[in-house]
């Protein structure tokens, strides 16, 4: 651990794609995250919530190192991990991080048994005997509540429901004991029925092996208890950040105002309608406005938000807004 | 594309293969064509086969030339003269053997009769007579002289002469002197003047009615005795000889002009175009399919290269180049299938294939095998492949019958193994002997057979797997 606490630092992250309209074309930048910064301690969690195409997937993927970075820096353990040419170094990072998609199907290979969908993980990282490795998917499986295990480990993916194989990807993600875990949007393609038992399993597991979790979700009304931080993104930037329950108690961001302004209704099922408020568009990633990027559909919105990107400011003690209304 | 996400367990591919008809015919025929490799290759090791087939030590001299398989039968509804062996030094019924010393002298009479009935209701094509004497060289040779008794009791005699050779051969059938004197005997004794286009056989084997002076002549069956009268003029010498009447039919399979047994090279061209076929289409679709997931996954500049040589490969003429080599080096068959795996290499299937591999590299679980380290090795041998290889197997199958054809075609054109009897060598060999032109259709018609049988196998084959991999074929 580097001396300041932190597990993850991430500092001004850039992730562009190159896109091309044609082969003769010069070509041009998605700017899908576009200057990120934050730090995370060990054992914490967040909640990173945004509009799609808001660049969430992308900067969890990018944490990951499964985009390269394009500019900016991270940091794990101490370690700058932004750019590994290092194969021991990267096989480390790839160990202590874990993934766990949305699509529980498509994220198994379905030619594979569970056990050896929990295997492999444990092969590449040579881990243990073929005896140790066993006892510890079983150990594994029991951990998700797939049991009897011996009955789940010879199954093939097609023979579980996304729940079960949701529960195998948690358990393939944790397996090699890593401390960072990106979860993007895990319970959306599930029946709401299991959603809140996935994320309670997930949660549970992040607490009691001290995991820094990244939970990506559209989902406002779960971060409540899922997570101690929330990050609001829009557009490629984090716009507002801090602890859960002082930013969805004291929204700052004219963004995040318009969010939760949306779910005032306890019902469940129309929480989920609240990225459609905001009205209008979001801003083309290709060429963002050059000021904020909010400031076409702020409702708020001053001549010079229309000019110069506003800077982050902490507002309160740890509670970043990126609004010139507050500098 | 959305059977990539499909199972395939072996049983259940087995179970829906058996469903369908094409699929169980299929099975059985490959059953049969494995089966018959396997006791080939087990009971003819190479080897051995070359050898036959090479007819080493003369060891065919005993077949017939050019006969037709004996099933033959069934279609001309004759019962067709089979070969016929009597041998003096054999003890057995119908052969008569007496030695008489002559007192007082070195000399010894022999008088040998050999009986065999002939109820066939065609002539023989051949005869001979093959010696096995006993006398010194440099001394006297024993002097012979043979009749030939026909079932009536007509006594015919053939030759009369001193031996040259204690393995002397009297190919009765083609010896002009033989023929003169049997001619001039029936002018003598039955006045009946032979046509010329009358046989020797046609003579011996015949009934001896005027109309042989129109050439036509029918089959006398009945007991036949060659009678052997030898003098010999030294204590120890011995005379004792083999008669040959070559049938028309012989075996299963018959025989070629070389008087080799045809089913040799049947079975033979059994195991060759099953390894030739079968390694061929493998060996193209795993290299291609590696060439293809490289091309695919690492993308840039790899793909370039490689997409830029599969389309050189795919202007190559590939069957002029492959001829041209195969004139120019004499390939044994191993090399040839080598030479045939390395021009296909760069197929057309790798732009197809590589299509494939571009789509499921984005796939979530190849994503998630990198987020836990999978190296891109691992990645293309575990993961990828085993997601592409099910709906390439039809293909595989299906490609067979293609290479087992090139072979026979190769072989057809006199390019092929030098030694190995195979399907296409004997189609060679029947064409360059004229057999439709002389009616052996049967030297044509087995190998042929073969060949088609084994293509049908793997298209069928081919095909069925395809109904059951790619769904949407089922309809059909
Ligand atoms: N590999 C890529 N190449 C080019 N553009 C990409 C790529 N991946 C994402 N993008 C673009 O980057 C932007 C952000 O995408 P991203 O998937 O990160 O959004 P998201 O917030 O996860 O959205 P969602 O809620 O729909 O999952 C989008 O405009 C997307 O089209
Ligand atoms: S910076 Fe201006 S436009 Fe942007 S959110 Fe704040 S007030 Fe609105
Ligand atoms: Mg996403």
């Amino acid at each position: 651990m580097s001396g300041n606490g932190y597990l993850l630092e991430v500092k001004d992250l850039r992730k562009w794609f190159e896109v091309r309209r044609g082969i003769f074309s010069k070509p041009l930048w998605l700017k899908a995250v576009d200057g990120v910064s934050f730090e995370l301690r060990p054992g914490e969690a967040v909640s990173l919530v945004g509009e799609s195409g808001s660049g969430k997937t992308t900067l969890g993927k990018t944490i990951l190192l499964l985009h390269e970075p394009t500019d900016g820096k991270i940091i794990f353990k101490g370690e700058d991990v932004t750019h590994l040419k290092d194969k021991k170094k990267l096989m480390w990072y790839r160990r202590e991080t874990g993934l766990v998609q949305q699509d529980p199907f498509g994220a198994m290979p379905s030619f594979m048994t569970i056990y050896r969908i929990l295997e492999e993980p444990l092969i590449i990282h040579k881990v243990g005997d073929k005896k140790e490795r066993e006892e510890i998917i079983y150990k594994a499986l029991e951990e998700v509540r797939l049991t009897p295990v011996e009955d789940f480990a010879p199954k093939y993916p097609h023979m579980l429901s996304g729940g079960q194989l949701q529960r195998v990807a948690i358990a393939r993600a944790l397996i090699l004991r890593p401390s960072l875990v990106v979860a993007d949007e895990p319970v959306s393609m599930l029946d709401a029925s299991v959603r809140v038992e996935i994320l309670n399993l997930m949660r549970e597991m992040q607490e009691s092996r001290n995991i820094t979790f990244i939970y990506i979700t559209h989902d406002l009304s779960t971060t409540r208890y899922f997570s101690e931080w929330i990050f609001i993104m829009y557009a490629g930037h984090i716009v507002e950040r801090g602890p859960t329950q002082r930013v969805i108690r004291n929204p700052l961001h004219p963004y995040t105002k318009a969010l939760l302004a949306a779910i005032p209704d306890p019902d469940p099922e129309n929480r989920k309608r609240f990225r459609d408020v905001p009205p209008g568009e979001p801003p083309s990633l290709i060429a963002p406005p050059p000021g904020c990027r909010f400031a076409p559909r702020c409702p708020v919105a001053m001549d010079k938000c229309k000019k110069e990107e506003p800077p982050e400011v902490e507002v309160e003690h740890n509670h970043f807004v990126k609004c010139w209304l507050y500098v | 594309m959305s059977e990539v996400g499909m199972e395939y367990s072996l049983k259940g591919v087995m179970r829906e293969l058996l469903s369908y008809k094409s699929g169980v015919a299929s099975l059985l025929i490959l059953i049969f064509l494995i089966g018959l490799s396997i006791y080939t290759v087990t009971t003819i090791p190479p080897q051995k086969a070359i050898a036959m087939w090479r007819g080493e030590n003369n060891m065919w001299i005993e077949n017939p030339r050019n006969a037709a398989p004996e099933w033959i039968e069934y279609f001309v509804h004759k019962h067709l003269p089979r070969t016929i062996k009597v041998d003096s030094r054999e003890k057995s019924f119908g052969i008569v053997k007496a030695k008489t010393p002559i007192p007082e002298t070195n000399i010894t009479q022999i008088h040998i009769e050999m009986s065999f009935t002939y109820d066939y209701d065609d002539f023989p094509s051949e005869v001979n007579i093959f010696f096995h004497a006993k006398y010194n060289a440099s001394e006297n040779a024993p002097l012979v002289r043979l009749y030939w008794v026909k079932p009536d009791g007509t006594k015919i005699p053939i030759k009369e002469f001193n031996m040259r050779d204690p393995n002397q051969i009297l190919y009765l059938s083609v010896d002009q002197s033989i023929y003169a004197g049997i001619t001039s005997w029936l002018m003598k004794e039955k006045h009946i003047k032979a046509a010329k286009t009358v046989t020797t056989q046609q003579i011996l084997f015949g009934k001896l009615t005027p109309s042989l002076s129109q050439g036509k002549v029918e089959v006398e069956k009945g007991t036949y005795k060659l009678v052997v009268d030898a003098t010999t003029y030294n204590k120890g010498d011995d005379v004792d000889l083999k008669l040959v009447v070559y049938g028309t039919v012989y075996g299963i399979a018959g025989t070629d002009h070389l008087r080799r047994p045809l089913i040799i090279a049947l079975l033979w061209g059994t195991p060759v175009a099953l390894a030739f076929g079968l390694t061929a289409s493998l060996a193209i679709s795993i290299i291609q399919l590696f060439i293809a997931t490289i091309s695919g996954w690492y993308a840039g500049i790899v793909d370039s290269i490689i997409q830029r040589i599969t389309e050189i490969y795919m202007i190559i003429p590939f069957l002029p180049f492959l001829i041209m080599m195969a004139a120019f080096y004499k390939l044994d068959i191993w090399t040839i299938l080598a030479v045939v795996i390395v021009l296909s290499i760069f197929g057309a299937g790798i732009k197809s294939t590589r299509a494939l591999v571009m789509q499921i590299k984005e796939y979530p679980y190849v994503e998630a095998a990198k987020a836990y380290g999978a190296s891109d090795a691992r990645i293309i041998t575990f993961y990828i492949i085993p997601k592409i290889l099910p709906p390439l197997v039809p293909g595989l199958i299906g490609s067979v019958p293609g290479f087992v054809f090139l072979e026979a075609a190769l072989s057809l054109l006199g390019l092929g193994d030098p030694y190995l009897p195979t399907w296409g060598k004997m189609i060679n060999d029947a064409y360059n002997n004229g057999a439709l032109y002389k009616g052996y259709y049967y030297w044509i018609l087995e190998p042929s057979f073969m060949l088609i049988l084994t293509a049908l196998a793997f298209a069928m084959l081919g095909f069925a797997l395809d109904k059951i991999v790619n769904p949407r074929l089922r309809e059909m």
